[in-house]
């Protein structure tokens, strides 16, 4: 049944063209749910969100392979759902998810945030899981969180017998 | 059977495996049983669905290290079910588990408690055999051989925690870790790189293939097949690194039996899968410890990923059947970020005033003791995947709220200036007077709070009671002479503690009930040593 509905939303749906969107090839997503995840993580994120998360795209449907089947399919139905069912209709028409404007796409996330309906607060909370724990993922946006990075990449404090803390800056005391 | 670690990505043909005893996962209670049985001279094969954890070249000349890089982004991916993506049947929970070469014990934060005596209590009156005094050796075995030991190295969130307990005369006390010369890293919930956490695939699966044991990795078992009371076959495919089937099998026919220890969501769906759900007994009543959580914004920078993460708690509100453990512990960009419900400017403000100045606490709720409750339910989806329906019992609630309040008075005696609360929308609670924001949560519907879980027990249980009892006193599966169940599953209740050592000493004992029925030695090599570390709990 989800995979009917699936495929018709597929075929009903148009998403923005984004020239961001530079992936070609995918295990789980499709252009179509690319562009769609754009838009959504755009929203939940900001503009310009792959200059510190370049391979967000390509992460997420990574990640897609690990999840199971049932919950693989009901993202991506999510997905479909936004683009298709969340729009506006402004001047008379009725334009979809990921051709609303950024602050148009933002008062749809915060409708569903705070809808009486658990399914749309669990759309809600997918969306911004995936963009936020994926975008948080990226080295680039570390510094921004005084994240030093993992020890694996401080060789040097392998040379060391331990007990040698990992300490980058730390101000932690060091105990005896 | 060559003793080794076979991966099952890269086998290329249908194979047919002959051994003893079959044990399926390879976490705390697989690892055990596995070391056990092949001590007193059986012929083991290991089933784990999770992939191999190789050593590969480490950053400095000549050193080796596990294919562990500490990097969220790729490790959930390989350690965790379903790339720790995992969410009970209506969203309203996160389920962290492992799936890989040890199991949880590669990815827990390294915390080792024995079962609560209240726990224990409850389980008797449910017709379990265990006691704290009965299980004294297996403990003494577990706590030997790891070994389990005091590190009072605290971490920024666990040096917060004690000066906000102290302000409240609360005791706050260490939580003895299963580590050897700890590199304090941080990084136990992504898998220690240094082998300093003693998890299954350092201790004893390793020990278990050097005396003859194999290991199949990448190997998801299917179902079980027999008749009368014996299972005869175990029906397993290959998966690849992507977790998708090779179009391999593996067919196991083992000639004294099959151990279950894939977890409490993966045994009881193993079980369905192969129509033994014992009139629809197998998968019910499966607990959670739900975990409620805070973090303290403080003026100076906390460094909140790197030292021991977990070894500070307090038993204080412990007791009863909704009590809970407050323990510390350290994050990480992703989790942190995984769990704020918000988006936009609000989303990276959150993050850059919580992450880099912030303290974690957080709750393990008991749950499992009210014998009305139904609980959780394991079932399995269209695929046959397993599912856990599972929704916050109403008497967990008023608790749950409490726990937040308790750490956010801690969190702001310790001198932070602000306590985030991860309700949906945002709460950031800066004073008391803000406590009844917090006690209007309601738990109970999905996406109003984050709420993890990383302890599922229960789904198997063994009870004296015939409309519960999936596992009997000695381990066996009901109705099955040569299948025995060895993992959390079997646990009636939430333990209200964390479960490793338990587990761990409750497998000993379904070893030796094993080696007993065969009559093979079934030996205690570790009971040297002076007391166990846990006074007074």
């Amino acid at each position: 049944m989800a995979g009917i509905l699936s495929s018709v939303l597929n075929a009903a749906a148009h998403p923005k063209e984004r020239s961001e969107v530079t992936a070609t090839t995918f295990d789980q997503l499709n252009r179509k749910t690319a562009l769609i995840l754009f838009a959504v993580a755009e929203a939940v994120l900001g503009e310009g969100f792959l200059l510190k998360a370049p391979r967000f795209i390509e992460t997420v449907d990574d990640y897609l392979n690990y999840q199971r089947p049932a919950q693989r399919e009901q993202f991506l139905l999510a997905l479909l759902l936004a683009e298709t069912t969340f729009g506006l209709t402004i001047g008379g028409t009725f334009r979809h998810f990921s051709h609303l404007s950024l602050a148009d796409r933002r008062k749809i996330l915060e409708k569903l945030r705070s809808s009486s309906q658990s399914l749309r607060r669990n759309i809600y909370s997918a969306f911004v899981n995936v963009s936020a724990s994926t975008y948080y993922a990226s080295d680039l946006t570390w510094p921004e969180l005084n994240y030093k990075g993992v020890s694996v990449d401080h060789p040097e404090i392998l040379q060391q017998q331990p007990p040698i803390p990992w300490r980058p800056d730390d101000p932690r005391p060091i105990e005896d | 059977m060559p003793s080794t670690i076979v991966e099952g990505r890269n086998v290329n043909d249908n194979r047919t495996l002959t051994p003893d005893f079959c044990i399926i996962g390879s976490g705390a209670g697989g690892g055990v049983c596995a070391l056990k049985l092949v001590e007193a001279g059986f012929d083991v094969l290991v089933l784990e669905e999770g992939p191999n954890i190789p050593e590969v070249d480490g950053p400095a000349p000549g050193q080796k290290r596990k294919m562990l890089n500490e990097r969220e982004v790729d490790m959930y991916k390989l350690l965790y079910q379903e790339g720790a993506t995992r969410l009970t049947k209506d969203g309203g929970v996160k389920v962290l588990q492992g799936r890989c070469l040890g199991g949880g014990t590669a990815v827990n934060w390294s915390a080792c408690l024995p079962p609560r005596k209240e726990t224990l209590d409850e389980w008797q009156k449910r017709g379990l055999p265990f006691t704290r005094q009965n299980l004294e050796p297996y403990l003494r075995e577990v706590v030997n051989y790891l070994p389990i030991v005091r590190n009072d190295k605290y971490n920024t969130s666990a040096r917060k925690f004690m000066l906000g307990c102290a302000k409240h005369d609360i005791q706050g006390e260490n939580l003895p870790n299963n580590t050897n010369d700890c590199r304090e890293c941080g990084s136990c919930g992504v898998g220690c790189p240094y082998d300093r956490k003693m998890s299954g695939f350092v201790k004893w699966l390793p020990d278990a293939v050097q005396l003859g044991a194999t290991i199949y990795t990448d190997t998801k078992v299917d179902r079980l097949a027999g008749s009368g009371d014996l299972i005869r076959e175990v029906h397993a495919h290959f998966i690849d690194g992507k977790t998708r089937p090779t179009n391999r099998k593996l067919v196991v026919r083992p000639t004294k039996g099959v151990i279950m220890a894939a977890g409490a969501i993966g045994t009881p769906s193993i079980l369905m899968r192969s129509d033994l759900d014992l009139d629809g007994r197998v998968g019910k009543f499966t607990h959670i410890h739900p975990v409620t959580i805070t973090i303290g914004k403080y003026p100076e920078s906390t460094f909140p990923a790197y030292g021991v993460p977990d070894n500070m708690w307090t038993s204080k509100f412990g007791a009863g059947p909704t009590g809970y453990l407050i323990e510390t512990g350290s994050f990480y960009p992703v989790l942190s970020a995984s769990a704020t419900l918000q988006h936009g400017d609000e989303l990276h403000r959150i993050m850059r005033d919580y992450y880099p100045n912030g303290a974690i606490s957080y709750a393990h709720h008991t749950t499992g003791f009210d014998p009305k409750e139904k609980y959780g339910t394991v079932e399995l989806d269209d695929n046959g995947d397993p599912e856990l329906d599972y929704k916050i019992p109403k008497a967990n609630v008023k608790p749950m709220q409490e726990s937040l309040v308790m750490m956010t008075r801690i969190h702001l005696a310790a001198g932070a200036t602000s306590v985030y609360v991860m309700r949906n929308p945002p709460l950031e609670i800066k004073n008391d007077t803000q406590f009844k924001e917090i006690r209007k949560i309601d738990f109970t519907q999905p996406q109003r709070s984050t709420i993890f879980t990383v302890h599922v027990m229960g789904g198997c249980q063994m009870n004296k009671d015939d409309k519960r009892r999936c596992v009997n006193n000695d381990f066996t599966f009901t109705g099955k002479k040569n299948l025995w169940v060895a993992d959390g599953s079997i646990f009636p209740t939430a333990l209200g503690a964390n479960p490793q050592v338990t587990i761990y000493s409750l497998a000993l004992w379904a070893a030796r009930e094993i080696c007993e029925r065969h009559q093979r030695p079934f030996n205690f090599n570790h009971q040297q040593g002076g007391d166990l570390p846990w006074p007074g709990y």
